[in-house]
């Protein structure tokens, strides 16, 4: 009996191999188990995705998934949420699985969750709408919270239907990850640099004879607008008043300037990455220098740039950090980019661009302060800017509109600003 | 659809919030209880006799089976350089006959005088002679050993087995109550009845127990635990097969307790031993050759439209045939049969492409040939000759290894072939500790989740806490067999026990380390849960050896009690502790 008493450790022996195979596993878990959890629901990660007030934007519960309900709200949101093949780098899908489906070892996943953005999906439709068949971008954002309204990025497609042979530009998201050359919008930038770097220039008058010779070079301008105040070379975007600033003001403001305001650095939305712009090359007192000023030469910027930029004027110098989702407190403070006075001196000179060339009557009652943008691309063709805010309290929003190819600023994208801002006081 | 519905969770108030909490608390609790009575019970060694020597110096019998010998492993150590290191042996069938054989060298044990050649029958009083002394062979009475049991610690006297089988109803009722909150009406009241009848089935067994003045209930509950899991499954994944699985589980439980009884008796016992054998050789064979085929292992019959896996039931007849007697232990021919016995199971499995089964045959032939011999040269040597048959076969037949290609690597092939265990492992670790919630799991809809990859489903429903009691609950019989082998009363019941259980362990290892990629996937069953109807009665069968093992004062059915205890006490006046 002893012997076999003795030999009946085998038993324990494999208990014990039991045991540590079992502990293997757990440290495995432990270390693999959010990739081995979520590996069946990757494409589609499991939870829910809903704009401000609750509307569906994507479902899934790991087996079956959805998109918005209407067809309208997919083409205006596929940019913002993505699809399951992954192809908008900049995508909800893409860079907010963690919020959508949580794995911890302890609850294990994924468990599903609703993230709720800040989105509104009826400016989403208007924007999309507004834009028509235009290639470009819509993007506005309350300037006293940070949260963005809409998004909205041409082409586009449906994201339970993809094409095969989508349009170019329909995986980019055009608000955030595009450049274009800015044209008239930049000179915003150029007059909050002079603002506060030019003593005096708020009292100086600029004289425009049509043209102007800078290093040998001309730079012409849109019209003859003749003598005139800094106010009115604004609403006139007399290119040759803001290229005589610019190269008073002198590269290295101007190049300070488009750093601090995020048109030369690129930024995260709520961890999406935006892209960043550049000016080129800007010699001092040469005509690249002018025309960078004014917008054009070798200028790149995002939109959202721009969006931010005026969003800081709006909000007397501060940019609030962007945000996509309800939930998220941002510690960050408010950016300063202008002082109070200078951004107060710039509102007003956007609140008169609109009185006095174009048009109070095109937009709805709510204190509008804009300026458009025609940025010549080289092609013959230019991209149709138009960007700003509504002054009053009750409408604390700034926008800008991006349509590429479309002529002139105060054209195309201020009609489609004007539409969205419709949709936004109904 | 809504996402409160769709993940049941994230709503403030959820039922299965509560159950993820309760179960695998009670789960623990219940495991907890068995193992302490189970394995924190004080070894207490019976008593059966004694051999005196002509100085009156008394040696000890603690067992039925016993070798006499000068080596320290003997049980019965005679300090006398003149014996041989194991000498003679001597054993006590159920009925209390004793029997002595002489083991050392020829014509040097002599019982009353007279040379002892083949065994002899003993009787009090005889005189036993080893070499030069003189032993007086003194067996106790009926009623000193009744007396002396009595001064044993009862089975359940310190954990109370009704406490623990209540518990486990508790458990049980949870399970009905996560079960049903989104079946539809007709499947909740089937899972209602299902999980009754089981409750019920395990307070008749109880009663009958107490009745029978057993106390010690621990394998059983673990039995009842595991099987339940398997209703579970069932319920989740089928629950059409209800009350068939349920059917199967009060078949095995009567199955236990009609193999239980007849383990009573060892030499019926030992005497079918052979016949066992023979029949497992002509029903593996024929299977072998006639069996038919489902999903690549060619290892089912059909009897009347019911599909039985035979190898199921040969592993019963194994562990049956493979235990030996104590005086059997000591011939070489013996061991031989066995091993012929062994090779022809094993092969036979591994025609029949039922590799899993082979492997675990060859994993008990290992336990019994190593408790049998003792010899690490044996078993040494039968890992050799399997590795260089694995070899030949791999060499012959190279398609076999292509099932097995994938082990260690399931992640790179996940919609290919390891798409079943990357489905249970994401499962797995979906589940987290406490579980998706009864029914509400998704790897059930995998094929062979219920079976072969059960453990995904107890984990992602369950929880990993849960599944890892499951596991640890099958350890737990392995672990109690091994302890009762040091207070065995007979090597036959200690090695059969021990070969059940691990037989049990090397099992359930094969099904839930193969599902999570550790070991190759080989799909077998893991006891008591996996959904099956062979498989589960097997098990319950196999229970039957590990409970003959447990000599605990009123623990066993399986194990004869001393006396009548009611006699008992009628004749001495003494009243029960």
């Amino acid at each position: 009996m002893k012997k076999v008493m003795q030999r009946a450790a085998t038993s324990l022996l494999l208990a014990a191999l039991i045991i540590a195979g079992l502990s293997f596993f757990v440290f495995r878990l432990a270390k693999n188990g959010g990739d081995w959890s979520s590996y069946f629901s990757r494409r589609a990660p499991v939870g829910e995705i809903t704009d401000r007030q609750g509307v569906k934007l994507y479902l899934s519960d790991g087996n079956e998934y959805s998109f918005a309900d209407d067809l309208q709200t997919r083409l205006s949101c596929y940019q913002l949420i993505g699809d399951l093949n992954g192809a908008v780098g900049t995508a909800a899908l893409r860079n907010f699985r963690s919020e959508l489906s949580n794995y911890s070892f302890i609850k294990g996943a994924p468990v599903a969750s609703t993230l709720r953005l800040t989105i509104d999906t009826k400016l989403q439709k208007a924007a999309h709408a507004a834009l028509g068949g235009r290639d470009g971008s819509v993007m506005l954002l309350n300037y006293k919270t940070g949260e963005i309204l809409c998004m909205v990025s041409n082409p586009t497609q449906d994201p339970m239907n993809l094409s095969a042979t989508p349009a170019e530009g329909t995986y980019l998201n055009k608000c955030i990850n595009a450049v274009y050359t800015p044209g008239s919008v930049f000179k915003l930038l150029t007059l909050g640099a002079a603002i506060e770097n030019i003593p005096g220039i708020t009292e100086k008058t600029f004289s425009c004879s049509g043209m102007s010779v800078v290093g040998g070079a001309e730079l012409n301008c849109s019209g003859t607008h003749g003598n005139q105040t800094l106010k009115d070379a604004l609403k006139n975007s007399c290119n040759v008043a803001f290229s005589e600033i610019t190269l008073q003001l002198g590269s290295s403001k101007l190049d300070e300037y488009a750093k601090k305001a995020g048109f030369t650095v690129g930024t995260k939305i709520s961890g999406i990455d935006t892209k960043a712009g550049s000016l080129g090359n800007i010699e001092p007192d040469s005509i690249g220098l002018a025309w960078a000023g004014i917008g054009q030469h070798e200028d790149q910027i995002t939109p959202f740039s721009m969006l931010k930029y005026v969003s800081a004027i709006a909000n007397d110098g501060a940019a609030v950090t962007a945000k996509l989702k309800t939930d998220e407190n941002s510690k960050a403070k408010p950016e300063e980019i202008l002082k109070p006075q200078t951004a107060v001196l710039i509102k007003e000179m956007m609140q008169y661009n609109v009185e006095a060339a174009y048009g109070t009557w095109r937009f709805p009652d709510i204190g509008i302060c804009a300026k458009t943008g025609t940025a010549e691309t080289g092609t013959g063709s230019s991209h149709s800017w138009f960007t700003g805010f509504a002054g009053s309290e009750q409408y604390p929003i700034a926008f800008v509109v991006l349509a590429e190819n479309a002529g002139a600023g105060a054209g195309a994208a201020a009609e489609i600003a004007s539409y969205v801002l419709r949709a936004l006081v109904e | 659809m809504n996402i409160n519905e769709l993940i049941g969770i994230s709503s403030s108030f959820s039922v299965y919030k509560i159950i993820s909490y309760i179960l695998p608390a009670l789960a623990l609790w219940l495991l907890a209880r068995c193992l302490r009575s189970m394995l924190s019970h004080k070894a207490e060694p019976e008593l059966w006799g004694a051999l005196t020597d002509s100085s009156g110096t008394k040696y000890p019998i603690k067992h039925w089976d016993c070798v006499i010998g000068r080596a320290a492993s003997a049980d019965i150590v005679l300090p006398d350089t003149s014996v041989a290191r194991t000498h003679a042996t001597l054993s006590r069938t159920d009925e209390g006959i004793w029997r002595l054989k002489n083991l050392g060298p020829r014509e040097s044990t002599k019982l009353n005088g007279k040379v002892v050649s083949e065994v002899s029958e003993i009787k009090s009083g005889d005189k036993i002679k080893i070499n030069k002394r003189v032993y007086t062979f003194r067996p106790l009475s009926e009623t000193g050993r009744a007396k002396l049991e009595l001064k044993r610690t009862p089975a359940g006297f310190f954990v109370s087995s009704g406490l623990t089988l209540m518990i486990l109803t508790l458990f049980q009722g949870f399970l009905v109550v996560g079960l049903t909150e989104k079946a539809p009406n007709d499947v909740s009241i089937n899972i209602l009845l299902s999980f009754s009848g089981l409750i019920f089935l395990e307070w008749l067994f109880y009663l009958l127990m107490r009745l029978m003045r057993r106390s010690g209930f621990e394998p059983e509950i673990i039995a009842f635990f595991l099987s339940g899991l398997g209703l579970f499954v069932v319920a989740s994944s089928t629950p059409n097969d209800l009350f068939k699985a349920l059917i199967i589980i009060v078949t095995g439980a009567v199955g236990f307790l009609f193999l239980g009884w007849w383990l009573r008796g060892s030499d019926r016992t030992t005497s079918l031993r052979w016949l066992a054998a023979a029949v497992s050789v002509a029903v593996l064979v024929g299977c072998a050759l006639f069996g038919t085929e489902i999903y690549g292992a060619k290892n089912w019959f059909f009897i009347g439209g019911i599909s039985v896996q035979p190898s199921e039931f040969v592993k019963l007849a194994y562990v049956y045939t493979g235990a030996a007697t104590l005086d059997k232990l000591f011939s070489r021919r013996n061991l031989i049969t066995f091993i012929a016995f062994s090779a022809i199971c094993v092969i036979s499995l591994t025609l029949m492409g039922d590799f899993g089964t082979a492997v675990i045959f060859f994993g008990t032939f290992l336990v019994i040939a190593f408790m049998r011999s003792g010899s690490f040269a044996t078993v040494f040597l039968a890992i050799s000759g399997a590795a260089i048959a694995s070899f030949l076969v791999l060499t012959i037949k190279p398609y076999i290894a292509k099932r097995f290609a994938t082990w260690g690597n399931v992640w790179s092939d996940v919609w290919g072939a390891g798409f079943q265990q990357t489905k249970a492992i994401s499962a797995v670790a979906s589940g987290g500790l406490l579980g998706k919630g009864p029914g509400n799991g998704s790897v059930k809809r995998v094929f062979a989740a219920d079976t072969d990859m059960v453990f995904s489903m107890l984990a992602e429903e369950l929880g990993l806490i849960v599944a890892i009691v499951a596991v640890l609950a099958v350890i737990a019989l392995g672990v109690f067999a091994a302890r009762n082998a040091a207070l065995g009363r007979s090597t036959y019941f200690a090695i059969a026990g021990c070969a059940a259980a691990d037989m049990m362990m090397i099992q359930m290892s094969l099904n839930v380390f193969g599902t999570l990629d550790i070991l190759p996937f080989t799909g077998v069953t893991f006891p008591f849960v996996s959904k099956g109807g062979s498989s589960l009665l097997a098990c319950w069968l196999l229970l039957a050896f590990v409970k003959a093992t447990d000599t605990r004062r009123d623990a066993s059915f399986v194990v004869k009690a001393p006396v009548s205890p009611e006699v008992f006490y009628e004749s001495t006046g003494e009243a029960g502790k």
